[in-house]
């Protein structure tokens, strides 16, 4: 679903297979979406991508696009300082974060926004701990201090709207995330429903997601765009750039 | 040729430019640091990129990222920050992608002393991730000049074999001052034994063959040739695949191209006293080796029959010195003997192996020619602490 909707947003843009390179990470997000884009492609080890994507903008032309599919896991979790330093420097990169709502591949365990309170395998009692998912804990609220330019949460059944938001996450020449919550019928609803119903797991995150402003008691996702400083700060690779230049030419800076 | 009264780390930095490296991503740890600090100064007035990360995790990682889009890229750390390699360096053997790795070591375990040298990473580096099934390459320099001259072979060795390549120093060989020479041209390279491999980009469509065949150029993205790379175990298309024959042609490969083809490499050894069979041989690499060519000289001047054998390529260990019958004695910077172990492997089955280790330090001159003296005698070791024993 998710990975249709960043699909649909590069027809959309006009992008051609030769614009993107397309990285990829461990877990379902991961698996799922390595090797389908015809492109070049990569994936990287749990967590590291958003290293490898910072090396490889270095090295690749400005205009060619670099979108990574990654888990909540991958991001939030073991990959979440390397998440922090990409957007530090606005490498320019679109991370779209699968969220199953935790490491589903596994077996189904809680991540850092399982939703509190939810049985997973590793909670059974429910999930106790605070999760990345409130106030100035949410974790969009932490890259954007960390100085991400474009932030945006939506759920899988966002369809269209999602589409439109992604595209101008790939519009902006810096850090982009989009954080898209998806159902997992397989492991996180058959423990925290008692069911693989994938029409239960749908219904119970519609419910809880609604667009930002609009929020309910019960919401668990306000969904929209987050922040939008897009090309507003310069460009990791491109300042890197300028800067080796300039000391190149004249010996400083 | 330029000479500079300069640091291992200068050297490495000078090295890694003619070799073309244009990339360098490090995180500041003793004794490495100044590298990292050189390469910062002076990749920028090549061109080059230097990024501080956030990890040595990361360090190596971004090298991998640059690698994939067509630099030169190398990364340097001490053994704290080595084993934060162990995730990358999977990655890039897997996915033969060039690069250089040097690890300066110093005395451990962990954070030990920063400022000590050790020599506790022999087998690291033959084993410096999970899975098993791959082979390294290590070489080990043992002075300024030549930390320069392997770091320049590293990079000639990580393009033909599509490889990480590691270099294994130490913080005396990398903070310590030296006479230097750089060339200034490609006839004073080739002069110096210099050898350089230009960057390619493999055409596929396969990309990861299943031979040992070396010289095949490396995956690079962003030339829109459907190149994929991974962590998993891949077909030769780059496809990722949960298949044991799959596997089977993968892991042949990340063996086999290293170990049928190490004539490549295998002349990187120095032998001194060497010639006459000598009673006893005198195993070691990197700094110590220094200490110990003085003392052979000196037994040889006392009418000691010693020779010395110093190890450059560590990695894939080079048997072939090994198979006299004789006495070996081993130095190393551990107490707990590493490079012995190969030694006792690779030797005939009843040769006497001898081991001298210290820890921090270097062995002195009067250790090892009492050392010399007893095992030449076949008196019983007398065991001083840790330093000496039969091993």
């Amino acid at each position: 679903m998710n990975h249709k909707i960043v699909v649909q947003a590069v027809k959309d843009l006009g992008l051609e297979v030769a614009d993107i390179v397309w990285g990829t990470s461990i877990g379902c997000a991961g698996r799922q979406t390595f090797g389908t884009w015809k492109g070049d492609g990569f994936a990287g080890t749990h967590g590291r991508v958003y290293a490898i994507a910072r090396g490889l903008r270095i090295a690749l032309p400005p205009e060619k696009k670099i979108i990574l599919t990654v888990g909540d896991g991958d991001a939030f979790g073991i990959g979440l300082n390397h998440l922090i330093h990409a957007a530090r420097s606005n490498a320019d990169m679109t991370v779209i974060v699968n969220d199953n709502l935790g490491y589903q591949s596994t077996g189904g365990q809680y991540g850092w926004t399982t939703p509190q309170g939810s049985k997973t395998d590793s909670s059974p009692y429910g999930m106790f701990e605070p999760n990345l998912m409130s106030g100035v804990m949410d974790v969009l609220e932490i890259l954007r201090g960390a100085g991400a330019t474009f932030l945006a949460r939506h759920v899988a059944m966002d369809g269209a709207w999602a589409v439109e938001t992604v595209k101008q996450a790939i519009l902006n020449r810096g850090f982009s995330l989009v954080h898209m919550p998806y159902p997992c019928p397989t492991n996180f609803a058959s423990r925290e429903l008692g069911s693989r119903n994938q029409v239960n797991i749908y219904r119970w995150i519609k419910e809880r997601a609604a667009p930002l402003g609009q929020e309910k008691k019960d919401t668990i996702w306000a969904t929209g765009i987050w922040h939008d400083a897009s090309n507003s700060r310069p460009e990791f690779a491109q300042l890197v750039h300028e800067t080796v230049e300039k000391i190149r030419r004249t010996g400083t800076l | 040729m330029k000479r500079f009264l300069e640091t291992g780390n200068f050297a490495i930095t000078e090295g890694a430019i003619l070799a073309g490296c244009r990339f360098f991503a490090g995180y500041p740890i003793t004794p490495a640091t100044e590298l990292a600090e050189s390469m910062s100064l002076r990749l920028p007035q090549v061109g080059g990129v230097y990024l501080q990360a956030e990890d040595e995790c990361a360090a190596m990682h971004m090298c991998i990222g640059a690698a994939l889009g067509g630099y030169k890229a190398m990364t340097a750390t001490s053994g704290p920050g080595f084993i934060l390699y162990a995730d990358p360096y999977g990655w890039a053997l897997g996915c033969e992608t060039p690069l250089v790795v040097l690890n300066s070591g110093r005395v451990g375990p962990v954070s030990g002393i920063t400022g000590a040298p050790g020599q506790g990473e022999f087998y690291l580096m033959r084993y410096p991730t999970q899975g098993g099934n791959f082979e390294t390459i290590c070489l080990a320099p043992n002075s300024a000049q030549e930390c320069m001259a392997m770091t320049v072979e590293a990079f000639y060795l990580a393009e033909r074999f599509r490889m990480p390549v590691s270099v294994l120093a130490d913080q005396l060989i990398t903070d310590g001052f030296e006479d230097i020479s750089v060339p200034e041209n490609d006839d004073e390279m080739k002069e110096m034994g210099f050898r350089v491999w230009p960057r390619e980009v493999c055409q596929g469509p396969d990309f990861y063959p299943a031979t040992d065949e070396l010289d095949i150029p490396p995956v690079v993205l962003g030339h829109n040739t459907g190149a994929l790379c991974s962590d998993w175990t891949p077909t030769e298309e780059g496809y990722d695949i949960e298949e044991v024959e799959a596997h089977h042609k993968h892991a042949y490969r990340l063996i086999y191209k290293v170990r049928n083809n190490r004539h490549i490499f295998n002349h990187l050894f120095e032998k001194k006293h060497m010639d006459d069979d000598p009673d006893l041989v005198v195993v070691s690499y990197g700094t110590p080796s220094r200490v110990v060519n003085t003392a052979v000289i000196k037994a040889r001047q006392q009418g000691l029959k010693v020779g010395a054998l110093r190890l450059i390529n560590l990695w894939p260990f080079p048997d072939e010195h090994f198979n006299r019958k004789t006495k070996y004695l081993v130095v190393e910077l551990n107490w707990d003997g590493e490079l012995v172990r190969e030694v006792q492997r690779a030797a005939p089955k009843d040769s006497k192996i001898h081991f001298l280790g210290s820890c921090g330090d270097l062995p002195t001159l009067a250790s090892l020619i009492e050392a010399f003296e007893k095992i030449l005698k076949d008196e019983p070791l007398a065991r001083k602490g840790w330093e000496l024993e039969e091993w």
